[in-house]
């Protein structure tokens, strides 16, 4: 067991996001009055019960103890890179590739091994998609590199 | 218009074919989603929400609620055969139907649990008509003070009841308040928080927060949990058939639990989770034998599973007579209708009765259907529980993608889906919860406006709270709601 870092850690940057908050918008926007509030009113009072409140979760947590649940990296890694992959590639090889590379890329972290379920999987998803959002949706997304 | 033509109305609007098709598929989807553990109603509802701009917005509404009630339903199935709640809804399920499944009484719990289910939906629609005239004709009369007020009750019930670390939930609240200002200011027209991007000018798009926080956080969370279970027993038709004793037991518990759901639904900042938490609890304190709880007794499912339904169905009447989502799912459905340029609010019963009736109607064929279909289907939905989550997530994060670059044709959206999915990861390790950052993302434009003009009205002057009796009434209750919990703290540190 240890300290509750995870508390600990996000109330300190909860705390730190409210203030920087409170501070950009008192500092780039108008505060205004009551009467006649400006666009800075409402983002400082918020980013201030923010801080505030960062602070109250953080406090406690140094004389807390957690067992903090492990992180997935791995999965987390590999989730965001199918995502940031497809996003770039979607336009510009067509989404059968851009598909069927990050189905690849998201299924490289299933527990399961083996290559044929996931080329399997792959093949599946990409007709899937193509049915769903080009044939039914007809959205305007390049099929392949060379269909536009 | 009166209830009975209301609802004639309704029913010519609902049994279009069009409407009809996308109800049914809204409810099935919704039951496959619920069933399937890792996969939740919000999660769902926000894959479809880019699919509703290519159909109307009856069809679009119909469908989503579909959705949600049909994953009340599937939810039920992962609890009570595996002990793996396919929605928050359910998870109080487990505890006395997973013991049940154990006993070889599968079938009896999740008969249970569907006629339960039914039956609360039906209640809370009844319910749902009976209150959203009535609360129509009282809301004409609420001002902005009484509106913010509300809001802002709604907020804080919402992160402190049931909530084990408050001041978490309520910072959540508040990161959603402040992401809700990105954008452009509607009231001065000056840009907030855009740092000179033009994709922030009309505001953090909704889609691609809520897709992050449920579809990308909940993927990369699950991948290594969800595929540890055993395969779930078969469960026959005959199975499914109750000895007299059980359906004698259930009755009481469902009355009670959809008075309880009904009630706590509409209210804004409560939800069926809530409700069906509550509704345990109360099933275990007025029954004859308390000790089975826990141990397999069916008033410990009908309660809550009518409960969590019937809640469902009447968090819609604050959602569509005052414009105000009570949980984070209303959100969602909220943000649905904007996206269809309809605002919701008091002037929409006379305005737009075709939507209002035709979902009321909707909601009870749906319901209906799900009946129907769901005890002979218990089969497939059960073998549906064999699906590995590995087959799912990869189909998961590609449609996320389409659906969230749909919205505008921004790949610039899947970036941020990306970045959002990361940090609402962490944050869910660190028991933060997601879903009331949507809901402060949501309601916060629309406090900010409400408190303006309150205050705008009144000069300044922040009595206004205090003076309206509505907003008074508001103020205490959510003063009340901060202060109750904190003194009972303090009372507990010192002893």
């Amino acid at each position: 067991m240890q300290r509750d870092y995870h508390d600990l850690l996000w109330g300190g940057i909860l705390a730190l996001f409210g203030l920087g908050v409170a501070g950009y918008a008192a500092q780039s926007y108008d505060f205004g009055d009551l009467r006649r509030m400006g666009p800075g009113f409402f983002p400082v009072i918020l980013g201030l019960i923010l801080a505030v409140l960062g602070i109250v979760i953080a406090i406690p947590a140094w004389w807390r103890q957690a067992q903090p649940e492990p992180i997935a990296w791995r999965e987390g890694v590999a989730v965001l890179a199918a995502l940031l992959f497809f996003g770039f590639s979607m336009t510009r090889l067509g989404i059968a590739p851009a598909t069927f590379v990050a189905v690849l890329i998201a299924s490289s972290v299933a527990a399961r091994r083996g290559l044929v379920w996931r080329l399997m999987l792959a093949v599946v998803v990409t007709a899937l998609t193509w049915a769903i959002f080009l044939g039914a949706l007809d959205m305007p997304i390049p099929l392949f590199p060379w269909s536009r | 218009m009166t209830t009975l033509e209301g609802l004639a109305h309704g029913l010519s609007v609902a049994l279009q074919p069009s409407i009809l098709i996308y109800s049914l598929f809204g409810a099935l989807l919704g039951t496959f989603v619920g069933v399937l553990p890792g996969i939740g109603a919000m999660a769902a509802i926000t894959l479809l929400l880019p699919i509703t701009y290519y159909i109307s917005s009856e069809a679009a509404l119909v469908m989503l609620a579909g959705v949600y009630y049909g994953a009340q339903y599937g939810g039920s199935v992962a609890s009570i055969l595996l002990r793996l709640p396919g929605t928050p809804q359910s998870a109080v399920t487990t505890l006395d139907g997973y013991p049940l499944a154990q006993q070889g009484r599968a079938g009896v719990a999740l008969f249970t649990a569907m006629i339960s289910s039914f039956a609360g939906s039906m209640l809370g629609i009844a319910i749902l008509v009976l209150m959203a005239g009535w609360l129509a004709s009282i809301a004409t009369q609420f001002g902005a003070a009484d509106y913010a007020a509300m809001m802002v009750m709604g907020l804080v019930a919402a992160s402190t009841i049931g909530s084990r670390q408050p001041a978490k939930s309520l910072a959540m609240v508040v990161v959603g308040l402040i992401l809700g200002t990105v954008g452009t200011d509607v009231n001065s027209g000056a840009p907030r928080f855009t740092f000179g991007q033009t994709q922030l000018l009309d505001g953090i798009n909704l889609v691609a927060l809520a897709m992050g926080l449920f579809g990308v956080a909940e993927v990369i969370a699950n991948i290594r949990k969800a595929d540890r279970h055993g395969p779930p027993n078969r469960v026959g038709l005959r199975e499914l058939i109750p000895a007299r004793d059980d359906l004698r037991r259930i009755c009481a518990p469902i009355l009670r639990g959809t008075t309880l759901g009904g009630f706590f639904g509409a209210l804004p900042g409560t939800g069926s989770t809530i409700s069906s938490f509550l509704s345990y609890a109360l099933e275990r304190r007025v029954s004859h034998r308390p000790q089975k709880f826990g141990h397999g007794a069916v008033e410990g499912i009908a309660g809550p599973e009518s409960a969590n339904n019937s809640a469902a169905i009447t968090a819609f009447v604050p959602t569509l007579t005052l414009g105000i989502p009570g949980d984070p799912i209303m959100a969602l459905m909220l943000g649905a209708l904007v996206i269809h340029g309809i605002q919701p609010g008091p002037m929409m019963l006379e305005a737009r009765p075709d939507m209002f009736w035709g979902l009321v109607v909707s909601f009870g064929i749906g319901n209906l259907f799900l009946l129907i279909l769901n005890l002979p289907l218990i089969g497939i939905w059960v073998s549906m529980l064999r699906i590995p989550f590995r087959w799912l997530y990869p189909a998961i994060i590609v449609f996320i993608c389409l659906g969230v670059y749909s919205v505008r044709g921004a790949s610039f959206d899947i970036v941020m889906v990306a970045a959002v999915g990361a940090i609402g990861y962490a944050l869910a390790l660190a028991a933060f919860s997601p879903a009331l950052l949507l809901l402060g993302f949501v309601l916060g434009p629309l406090i900010e406006t409400n408190l303006r003009r309150a205050l705008l009205v009144s000069r300044g002057d922040p009595m206004i709270f205090l003076e309206r009796p509505i907003a008074c009434g508001f103020v205490i209750a959510t003063l009340a709601l901060i202060l109750l919990p904190l003194a009972r703290r303090i009372r507990q540190g010192r002893r």
